[in-house]
């Protein structure tokens, strides 16, 4: 197909206009977080300004932000590493006996509206008396990080021949030995894209986390939350505390660009 | 003939067991109890006992227009998102649908969002839209456009989170849309090529028609997603202004965590549990006809 | 098993020492009066040695955490600021502020005293009065050769002359929830309540003149997207000087006239009683905000402690020489506090006391629920510029809805 180089140069200009439009909030935000107050407000808004660090010391300083950071990472991980041993398992066991039923029952979880079942975990969580502990924020992140790793993976194990455990069931090994030492080890690709993934989600979850967390165990989300309202036209500071929150997620992404599109797309390839 | 022991006999029991348990423990028993709470009137600070009225909580919230019109809000978003990420996100995707340079970053690009934070997003687009000092409105007066109340308006207020919506969930669209046209064999193409076939013809004879089922998908990962937005509605708007942004999920956690009235937050809860449940359905019936 | 005993008691003694790291769980709002006692706090820390973990909400948030915390039975809150109007009934009837016995009220005006306490006993400390106050820009009146408004109907005029593409006339919050405080004033001064003798009153025809004025006003005259605005909305489009008139509370004086925030100088910052209605000038003067002790506390002692001195005469001296209205009467008599307070703030306060009501919301448990409604009715009444002809069937509808809410809490014809 002859390459018209008019065409051409109308889609690069296209391509750059897609890419423009995606990234411009994020450059919006980074932009401000380094603007003074007075430089947000300005209208016409400035495209060129200077520099300070103010916002960032302001929001490092006087937030617990470490600690926010601290309690998004503990959850996100336990809910990530949780659901992993939870889920490895029945993936495995829809991929190899044909569990259709079962796949359904699990992704429920992930289509049905989060609302429904923090009512009453609000509630019981409270007669329990674990409002304030983590186990409530992770039991709660799990219920999001497990049917993206069940989801992700099924799909992955149908996709290993059978003949692997086959040859080693063969040779005495039973299938969750197979499972164990053959299937596991070279499921690397796939548990990667189901960590990423399933991490991404539960560190941006607000919802759980604003009714679920009290003081000690804040996410970031609320912090973010807590700090716009509170704040409320400390525009810097605001920004800054969006571009915090959002450079976990966006560096994993980057560095697994391909695991996360794969992740992302897999479930609707499927047949 | 190895002699199978207990669990591997059991296998299929055994290794989904903990996740089912968990799901039971942590899904089914919750919606369970809010089903049992919808026949309550439960008013936590009242200070007044719990006690089982039946269906009066149904029917004082079917009877409230606040929750019929949370109803219509939530499809008339659902829908205008879905349709524009539809079409944008399929746009998208034919157009970038052949080798080029930099087609690495533009998918990096496409991912960016989609993993932003919503809370977040919510509070940039805050900024953005502010009518009196947002970009947006210096973008529109530029370009000669009058301004924008953008989400301070309850005219406006919904089209302006359905851009931000947009924004944040058309690349996924995109990308699945651009790994099924990978995905497409290639001699239909070669032969219609051959025929003669033009471009749009090709695109609407060829290449829509495979990747119908793969559209479809995509359309149901987001309509149930869609149905449920609650951070970005949460952090810009919380409803607002007066009730133009409440969709059901919203108006739901108000009850529950504002009013406190937790036997009618039930019956809000259950119906739009239902809804997500009968559209998911829905669509994934209509998909499995399409597949034929 | 000497060695055994011993150990225990080491335990005990560490365990012990633990415990004894002094610290506090504060939370205070968004407000004047809770930034001027967050910088205030490291005093507070170094002169005790107990450590406050300091959180600031918004307003209504705050209302929302405390409830969503309270309800949970397991929070670890210890003193925080509190609505009396808005709060003190449900928490209240919760069992969640802690009976405040030992504390010496004799510097509060009785009729502060009677929102925070219920039968006889004082539930929380008042902080803050708030009166409705009209706020305006001398230099801009004085260019358009406006006199300050003394009736509604100057009011209205002064607003349209001030009124240009550029400055808004007057502004008052149109957010629903938020702007009936702000309603409230003018409701009285037509004749209206929201609440007479236990029930909804606002449908009255009183009572919706006086929406239908406000919603004239403010969506005449108002700022673009003013039903999306509370006062911390407001405040800054008047400190950047897009303003010419606001009602609003009193506290806000102070920050509309800081120089590192407002590009308005002093000079230009007049204040005037809110403008007479039909029915005479009785602005609402209220406690707007208290301080209490958690029920379930485990600090009680150090709470005390950090309650004394966040309410004590002294901070109330320093708060009101900021311009923030204080409850407490000494320093209101105070002469070296009185020359640097706006002589304004002391004549629109002795004009409140003497005619005001001590109301700015409907006097509920589920208040909340009941603001939103009546917010409704304020929103249709500015978006159709006070003009809608379904006003008194929507007020009949929500005055219904806060019948309802009454009933449910049972609190239906009580005075």
């Amino acid at each position: 197909m002859r390459r018209n180089p008019i065409a051409q140069l109308f889609f690069y200009i296209g391509v750059l206009a897609i890419a423009l439009i995606l990234l411009f909030p994020f450059f919006w935000m980074l932009g401000s977080s380094f603007k003074t107050q007075v430089d947000i407000i300005a209208w016409p808004p400035k495209f060129i300004w200077k520099p300070t660090l103010a916002n960032y010391q302001r929001v490092f300083g006087e937030q617990n932000f470490l600690q926010y950071f601290l309690n998004s990472t503990i959850v996100g991980v336990s809910a990530v590493v949780g659901a992993l041993v939870l889920g490895l398992p029945g993936a495995y066991s829809i991929a190899r006996f044909k569990q259709k039923r079962l796949a359904i029952f699990i992704l429920i979880a992930r289509l049905m509206p989060g609302i429904s079942f923090l009512l009453p975990w609000y509630i019981i969580f409270s007669r329990l008396h674990l409002m304030d502990s983590y186990v409530a924020l992770i039991l709660s992140h799990l219920l999001i990080t497990l049917p993206v790793v069940v989801w992700i993976m099924s799909s992955y194990f149908e996709a290993i021949p059978r003949e692997l455990e086959e040859s080693a069931m063969v040779d005495g090994a039973t299938m969750q030995r197979a499972f164990m030492s053959i299937i596991l080890p070279i499921s690397g690709p796939g548990i990667v894209t189901a960590t990423t993934l399933s991490f991404i989600f539960s560190w941006n979850n607000f919802m759980f986390s604003q009714v679920l967390s009290m003081q000690k165990t804040k996410t970031l989300p609320i912090a973010v939350y807590n700090f716009v309202s509170y704040a409320e036209v400390d525009w810097g500071a605001v920004m800054a505390v969006a571009v915090a929150i959002m450079m976990p997620a966006i560096i994993l992404t980057m560095i697994f660009q391909k695991y996360v599109v794969k992740g992302l797309t897999m479930g609707a390839m499927k047949g | 003939m190895v002699k199978t022991g207990f669990m591997e006999r059991h296998l299929r029991v055994i290794f989904p067991l903990p996740a089912v348990t968990f799901v039971v423990v942590m899904m089914l028993f919750p919606v369970l109890y809010t089903l049992f709470l919808s026949f309550t009137n439960w008013n936590l600070t009242s200070g007044m006992p719990i006690s089982f009225v039946g269906l009066r909580s149904y029917v004082r919230v079917f009877s409230e227009p606040r929750f019929i019109a949370a109803i219509g809000r939530t499809f008339a978003f659902t829908g205008m998102a879905m349709a524009l990420e539809t079409i944008l996100g399929l746009a998208i995707a034919l157009v970038l649908n052949r080798e080029f340079l930099g087609k690495g970053f533009v998918k990096l690009f496409l991912l960016l969002p989609l993993v932003a934070t919503p809370v977040a997003v919510g509070i940039v687009f805050n900024l953005f839209f502010d009518p009196t000092i947002g970009l947006a409105n210096w973008v529109l007066s530029t370009i000669g456009l009058p301004k924008s109340e953008w989400v301070s308006n309850a005219a406006t207020v919904l089209p302006s989170l359905v851009l931000v919506d947009v924004w944040q969930w058309t690349p996924m669209i995109t990308l699945i849309c651009l790994a099924g046209l990978a995905s497409l064999p290639a001699d239909p193409f070669e032969s219609a090529r051959v025929d003669g076939a033009t471009g749009p013809q090709i695109l609407a004879f060829i290449t829509l028609p495979m990747l119908a089922p793969t559209i479809l998908t995509a359309m149901i990962l987001r309509l149930i997603d869609a149905l449920k937005t609650f951070d970005i509605i949460f952090a810009m708007t919380s409803g607002g202004p007066g009730y133009a942004s409440e969709t059901l999920n919203i108006l739901g956690f108000k009850y529950s965590f504002e009013y406190f009235k937790m036997g009618q937050a039930s019956v809000m809860l259950v119906s739009l549990f239902i809804i997500v449940l009968a559209s998911s359905l829905g669509i994934m019936k209509m998909r499995a006809r399409s597949e034929g | 098993m000497k060695k055994f005993i011993f150990a225990i008691l080491a335990g005990l003694m560490v365990m012990g020492a633990s415990a004894q790291t002094k610290e506090i769980r504060v939370l205070l709002a968004n407000h004047p009066y809770g930034d001027l006692l967050k910088a205030a706090i490291p005093e507070f820390e170094q002169k005790t040695g107990i450590k406050v973990n300091l959180e600031q909400y918004q307003e209504s948030q705050l209302s929302t955490k405390l409830a969503t915390e309270f309800a949970t039975g397991s929070s670890t809150v210890d003193v925080f600021m509190t609505r009396p109007l808005q709060e003190a009934k449900m928490f209240y009837k919760n069992g969640w502020y802690k009976p405040l016995t030992s504390y010496d009220f004799s510097d509060f005006p009785k009729n502060a005293l009677s929102v925070v306490s219920f039968g006889s006993k004082t539930y929380t400390v008042p902080i803050v009065t708030e009166w409705q106050v009209l706020y305006y820009r001398i230099d801009l009146l004085k260019k358009a050769g406006i006199k300050v408004p003394t009736t509604l109907a100057e009011l209205e005029a002064a607003a349209k002359k001030l009124n240009t593409p550029d400055v808004a006339g007057i502004a008052s919050r149109g957010k629903g929830n938020a702007a009936v405080t702000q309603l409230s004033s003018y409701v009285y001064n037509y004749g209206g309540l929201y609440l007479n003798k236990g029930k909804a009153a606002f449908n009255t025809k009183e009572a919706l003149e006086g929406v239908k004025y406000y919603g004239r006003l403010i969506g005449t005259y108002g700022p673009a997207g003013v039903t999306a605005m509370s006062w911390d909305n407001i405040m800054p489009l008047f400190q950047a000087g897009k303003v010419a008139m606001w009602t609003d509370a009193s506290v806000f004086y102070g920050n509309i006239i800081d120089p590192t925030k407002s590009q308005v100088p002093k000079e230009s910052v007049g204040i005037a009683n809110v403008p007479a209605g039909p029915k005479g000038s009785h602005p609402f003067i209220v406690v707007s905000w208290g301080m209490a002790i958690s029920n379930k506390t485990k600090n009680a002692d150090l709470a005390s402690q950090f309650l004394a001195w966040a309410t004590s005469p002294e901070m109330a001296k320093r708060a009101l020489i900021a311009n923030i209205t204080m409850a407490r009467n000494s320093p209101w008599v105070d002469k070296d506090v009185l020359a640097q307070v706006n002589p304004d703030l002391v004549t629109t306060r002795a004009f409140a006391a003497k005619n005001g009501f001590p109301y700015d919301r409907p006097y509920m448990s589920a208040v909340g629920e009941a603001r939103d409604r009546i917010g409704e009715l304020i929103v249709e009444s500015i978006n159709s510029k006070g003009t809608s002809p379904t006003l008194q069937s929507t007020a009949d509808k929500m005055a219904a809805k806060v019948n309802e809410l009454l009933e449910d809490t049972g609190e239906y014809g009580v005075e």
